[in-house]
This record gives C-alpha cells, sequence and structure tokens, in this order.
C-alpha cells in the first residue's frame, strides 16, 4: 500500500501545481450577453493554460508518441489486434466494478463473461472469443459512473500526457486506478513495478495505432484542434455515459428559403 | 348472420388496416431509402477504379451539395456570427464552407477500403427532421455508429447533419469556428482567411 499512496500523492500534488498555475491563465468572461452564452457553453475558464498544456502535448506526440506508434505499425495487423485485446480484457475488472456501480448488472454480467471467457479460452486475452459468444465489449469508467449519477463533468481541464480530463473525469481516473487490482498486484512487489508503466505506454501506442489516420487527418483538417477536441470530448463523453442511447438534440434552425430573408432566417430557432 | 356481418367488418377493418399506408411510419422509410441511395452512390463513387482523382473530388463535391443542405448546415455552423456578417462576408463564407467541405475529405476518397454501410432505425426528432441510424462496417474490426439528420426542404430529402458515435459534425463545427472567430477579434474576416488558406487550390 505504500507505494500505492505514494503515488496517490504524487498525483494530488501535481492536481495542486495545475491549480496553481490554472489561476494565473485565467480567461476573462466577455461582457455582451451572446458572447457570455457562447463562453458559458464552452466551460473553459482556464483555455489559456489549457491550449497551452494542449500544445505540449501536441509536441509530446509528434516527437514521442506518432514516431514510436509509426515504428509499431511495422507489426502485422493480427498481432496488434492480439495487444489490443489483451489489454482491454486487462481493464475488464475496472469496468466490471463500474457496470454494477450503476446497477446494470446484465451488462455487468458481460463483462463478467468477457473477461472469464477471454482469460481462459482467449489464452489470457489475446483472443476477443467473448465476442464470437455474442458477449459484445463495452467501456465504463468512474467518471463515466459519476456521470451516470447525475454529477457534471465541471469546467474544461486538459492535463499533461493524459489530454482532456475536467474535474469529474479526472476524478475518475483516480478511483480507477485504487479500483484495479493490477494497482495492488504491482503494489507488493518490486519485480511486477514494470508493469503499470508498460501498460500505460501500452495502451497509448495501441489507442494512437487503432486511430492513426483519423488523427492524422483531424490535425490536418482542423483550424482550431484544441476547439474541436473539447467540443468532440464532451460529446463523445455524454455519449459514453448514455451507453450510447440517443441524447437531446440541439435544435437546428429552419432556414428560411426565400435567401433575401436573412435576418429572420437566421434568428429562427425553435 | 349477425355472426358473419361481424366476421365481415372484421375482415373489411383488417383489410382497411393493411392497405391504408401509415403516413409518417412511410414517411420514415423513405427517409431511410434516401439515406442507403446516397450511400450506395458514395460507395459506387469511392469503389469505380476508372475515376481519375479528379473526377472522384467533383462526383464527390456533387454528391455532397445534392445531398445535403450546405446552406442550413452553413448557417448553423457560423452561428451568431451569421446575424452579424457583411453579406460580402455572408456569400464568400458560403463558398468557402463547400470548398472546406471537399478539401477536407479529398485526401481520403482515394482510401477505400471496402466499407459497407447498414441501414437501422430511424426515429424522429419531433420537430420533423428525421435520423436514420446507420452501421459503417469496415472489412474487418467494429463497425462506427453513424447518424444522419435528415430534413424536407423544398419537397426534397437533405442532410443536415451526420452524428458519428454520439459526435454532431455541426455542433464540433460550430464551437471550432466560433473559437476561430472569437480568437480573431470576434470578426468574421478572421474565420474566412483561415479557410481560405485551406482551400487554395494547389
Amino acid at each position: 500500500m505504500g507505494d500505492l499512496t505514494t503515488g496517490f500523492q504524487r498525483t494530488l500534488s501535481a492536481a495542486t501545481i495545475v491549480a496553481v498555475l490554472a489561476l494565473g491563465a485565467c480567461a476573462t468572461p466577455p461582457e455582451d450577453t451572446e458572447a457570455l452564452e457562447a463562453y458559458r457553453e464552452a466551460n473553459d475558464p482556464i483555455e489559456p493554460f489549457n491550449r497551452w498544456i494542449f500544445s505540449l502535448n501536441q509536441h509530446l506526440d509528434k516527437l514521442i508518441l506518432r514516431p514510436v506508434t509509426l515504428i509499431y505499425r511495422f507489426i502485422p495487423e493480427t498481432p496488434r489486434q492480439g495487444v489490443t485485446n489483451f489489454l482491454r480484457n486487462l481493464d475488464s475488472p475496472v469496468i466490471l466494478a463500474n457496470d454494477i456501480f450503476q446497477g446494470k448488472f446484465r451488462r455487468a454480467g458481460t463483462t463478467a463473461g468477457r473477461f472469464i471467457t477471454n482469460s481462459t479460452v482467449g489464452i489470457g486475452g489475446i483472443f476477443d472469443i467473448a465476442t464470437n459468444f455474442g458477449l459484445e465489449r463495452h467501456s465504463e469508467d468512474f467518471g463515466q459512473t459519476l456521470g451516470y449519477w447525475g454529477v457534471s463533468s465541471g469546467p474544461y481541464l486538459v492535463l499533461p500526457l493524459i489530454g482532456p480530463a475536467p474535474p469529474r473525469d479526472a476524478l475518475g481516473r483516480v478511483v480507477d486506478y485504487f479500483l484495479d487490482p493490477i494497482s495492488y498486484i504491482a503494489d507488493n512487489s518490486e519485480r511486477w513495478e514494470w508493469i503499470p508503466p508498460t501498460r500505460v505506454a501500452l495502451k497509448a501506442i495501441d489507442f494512437r495505432s487503432r486511430n492513426f489516420d483519423q488523427i492524422d487527418e483531424i490535425e490536418r483538417t482542423s483550424i482550431d484542434l484544441y476547439a474541436t477536441v473539447r467540443s468532440a470530448y464532451r460529446q463523445s463523453r455524454s455519449d459514453d455515459i448514455r451507453d450510447g442511447a440517443p441524447g437531446p438534440l440541439i435544435p437546428v434552425p429552419q432556414i428560411s428559403s426565400d435567401y433575401s430573408d436573412e435576418e429572420t432566417a437566421a434568428v429562427d430557432t425553435e | 348472420m349477425v355472426r358473419r356481418s361481424l366476421a365481415g367488418l372484421i375482415a373489411i377493418g383488417a383489410f382497411l388496416w393493411w392497405s391504408l399506408p401509415p403516413v409518417a411510419h412511410a414517411d420514415t422509410n423513405k427517409a431511410n431509402v434516401f439515406i442507403e441511395t446516397l450511400g450506395s452512390e458514395v460507395i459506387g463513387m469511392l469503389s469505380d477504379p476508372v475515376l481519375s482523382e479528379e473526377d472522384r473530388v467533383a462526383e464527390f463535391r456533387r454528391l455532397l451539395v445534392n445531398g445535403f443542405d450546405l446552406r442550413t448546415i452553413g448557417r448553423f455552423v457560423l452561428g451568431r456570427h451569421w446575424r452579424r456578417a457583411t453579406p460580402a462576408e455572408r456569400g464568400e463564407f458560403e463558398q468557402l464552407f463547400e470548398d472546406y467541405i471537399v478539401a477536407s475529405y479529398a485526401a481520403r476518397l482515394g482510401r477505400y477500403q471496402g466499407e459497407t454501410l447498414t441501414v437501422g432505425a430511424t426515429r424522429d426528432d419531433g420537430n420533423g427532421d428525421k435520423l436514420v441510424g446507420t452501421e459503417i462496417v469496415p472489412r474487418e474490426g467494429p463497425a462506427a455508429r453513424v447518424e444522419w439528420r435528415v430534413r424536407t426542404i423544398a419537397g426534397n430529402y437533405k442532410i443536415i447533419d451526420v452524428v458519428v458515435e454520439g459526435v454532431s459534425m455541426v455542433i464540433t463545427q460550430r464551437s471550432e469556428f466560433a473559437s476561430v472567430i472569437q480568437r480573431s477579434g470576434g470578426q468574421v474576416a478572421g474565420l474566412l482567411t483561415e479557410l481560405r488558406k485551406r482551400t487554395e487550390r494547389r
């Protein structure tokens, strides 16, 4: 438990530094009402600081993660899929716990079934046999659990190395760390100390690899990548919390077919 | 005798039930068919080995302009800044916005890998828009959940949003454009400059 708490303390002090830096980088709220509304929608009071960390993360990607992933992609598709499956199987205990915390026992059953099947028949999780049995994978984490019980994400926050992590999701990550049996296995013996960092690194490479072209594409075509990621992150998290069920729709105003009628056309929202 | 006429009534009722088209339902199906047709047109364009790259981009632009209501999308995406923009800026924005979408997708058009489109259930948003649920299924790996927001405009179905795994393209783009405008001192001209940079023909 000693190292675990030290690790946690380190996270806490990092959070303090982040908070202090953040205070110095506060954006000033705009004065006119419409701009203020947009400001609230973005919910990003420390945007200058967040942008700074975001660009730091972008540089780290360009300098380290992307090149490493390029090399990793020389490995054929099948073993890479094995790595993906293996890493996902390791996530199962945390997913299971969060399924239960949300009272979704059917989904908990699916997660447990997947973990048992893939850990045994799937040789330690390398093969995702469970999907063939109709046990399809889903994600859960403590950030989603909090969201499910009505906790809102809080102001937008970007953390070094981690990326978007508003307070709810950042706290969720800390809780998930304590929920994860692997944190304890590694903590009990120096022999297994290498496991958590290796896993984190592999997860990053696996994620970058699976989304390689898409990420490059978004970076190439975006005018303001930071704003794109901020909006997409929020929407994607809400979708995760709803387990992909249809969400509330933002009304897209009806544009008058009379092209000259510009004034009324633009404000004609339901 | 009474029994027979009762049976007759039921038969007539059943006949009417089956033969009368349930209007809303038929409508929904048509939105499905619209997406399905457009999807197969796009796949046809992507997988046509004879098309040159230039023709492919031109065909993509044609399908985009016909299938999407870019005017509705463009104004939604520009949001409150639309009203502040001068007529010249509005005109330029509409042209640049179309070019920007084409330019964003042009590089991807040559990389079709046999994905297929499976059209699923359609729902109504309560304001007349239809949401056609689909899955884009790659040859291998998990399918992507894509919803198409379809509106009837001047008697034709037009797409006004694409929602991929819960992420709406128009909401994301609106947020991005608002940020660009805000960072250039609230001037739409700043966004136009950025769009021009990305759409300049090489």
